[in-house]
């Protein structure tokens, strides 16, 4: 189908005017809305799982830029990360023991 | 103006006065349905799909936050509505034949030298046949896109799909169309040469 006769269509499909709601409608829904009841509240795990692609990807991020931290710190012989953490918490781990 | 006025009138449904939900329905009733009725055309299913979208809306009523005018929010959940809907129905069909179509709806298709003016009903008549064989994703960007004239952005914004996923799923989607319309011209034809052979 030529490009312009495709185009007359969505012109001509345009052209169609939207059905008017019936007279009811609002007062159909009202009765919906008020059989449920009050809306449900935003719960912190509603709230977690609308920020959890962000949150996934901020922990992405985060973990990658420690990795690159880790790698640029052994290339120029600086400290390791991973010893220096474990250094940590030992220190916490016999401390905490009396040792 | 409009803005604040279902501002304050939130305010109110979402401080304990349930019963002015009529009154928001009735301010965005017309909106809800012109998007919904490019994608069901039977009144009822259409009716139920809008009752669907304000109780789903209703639902959802305290993740609203005001940054985005009400509207822009409602009409997001209306093409969600919408894309359920249609995958609903792709799932119920079983086979997906094509539709007999009206007499000036295929004239305008078999006529390709001079093909005239098509009325609007016509084309819809035509659009639903070849969409049929769409995607459910396909037909809903093609009718923002070149029906309802939406941006790539405003088409982003309403899907939650990124622009780039957009423009891939618009250039495929009107391919598919054109191969779709040039399918339904080649069986109407084929059937009425079976007519007239009969």
């Amino acid at each position: 189908m030529k490009e312009t006769k495709l185009k007359q269509l969505f012109e001509a499909a345009r052209r169609e005017p939207a059905p008017l709601p019936p007279d009811h409608f609002a007062d159909v829904v009202q009765r919906a809305v008020s059989r449920q009841g009050a809306p449900e509240p935003f719960s912190i795990l509603d709230q977690l799982a609308f920020l959890f692609p962000r949150v996934a990807v901020a922990a992405v991020i985060l973990i990658c830029c420690c990795l690159a931290g880790d790698f640029l710190l052994s290339m120029f012989n600086g400290p390791d990360l991973g010893e220096g953490l474990a250094r940590l918490s030992d220190q916490w781990l016999l401390a905490g023991n009396g040792i | 103006m409009a803005q604040s006025d279902d501002a304050e009138l939130l305010d109110r449904i979402r401080g304990g006065a349930v019963d002015e939900f009529a009154e928001l329905v009735r301010r965005h009733q017309a909106h809800v349905f012109a998007i919904l009725s490019r994608y069901e055309r039977d009144a009822h299913r259409l009716e139920d799909l809008a009752q669907e979208t304000f109780l789903k809306a209703w639902k959802a009523l305290a993740q609203f936050d005001g940054r985005a005018p009400f509207e822009h929010w409602l009409s997001r959940i209306a093409v969600h509505a919408a894309l359920d809907h249609l995958r609903k129905q792709k799932r119920s069909r079983n086979e997906i034949g094509f539709p007999e179509l009206g007499e000036d709806a295929l004239e305008w298709l078999h006529n390709d030298a001079e093909p005239g003016q098509l009325e609007a009903r016509d084309a819809r008549e035509l659009l639903d046949a070849a969409m049929q064989r769409l995607s459910p994703t396909d037909r809903l960007v093609i009718t923002l896109l070149e029906i309802e004239e939406c941006s790539v952005k405003e088409i982003s914004a309403l899907t939650g799909w990124s622009s780039i996923a957009v423009r891939v799923r618009a250039v495929r989607a009107r391919k598919r169309l054109r191969d779709a319309l040039e399918q339904l011209e080649q069986k109407n034809h084929e059937r009425n040469e079976t007519e007239t052979t009969l």
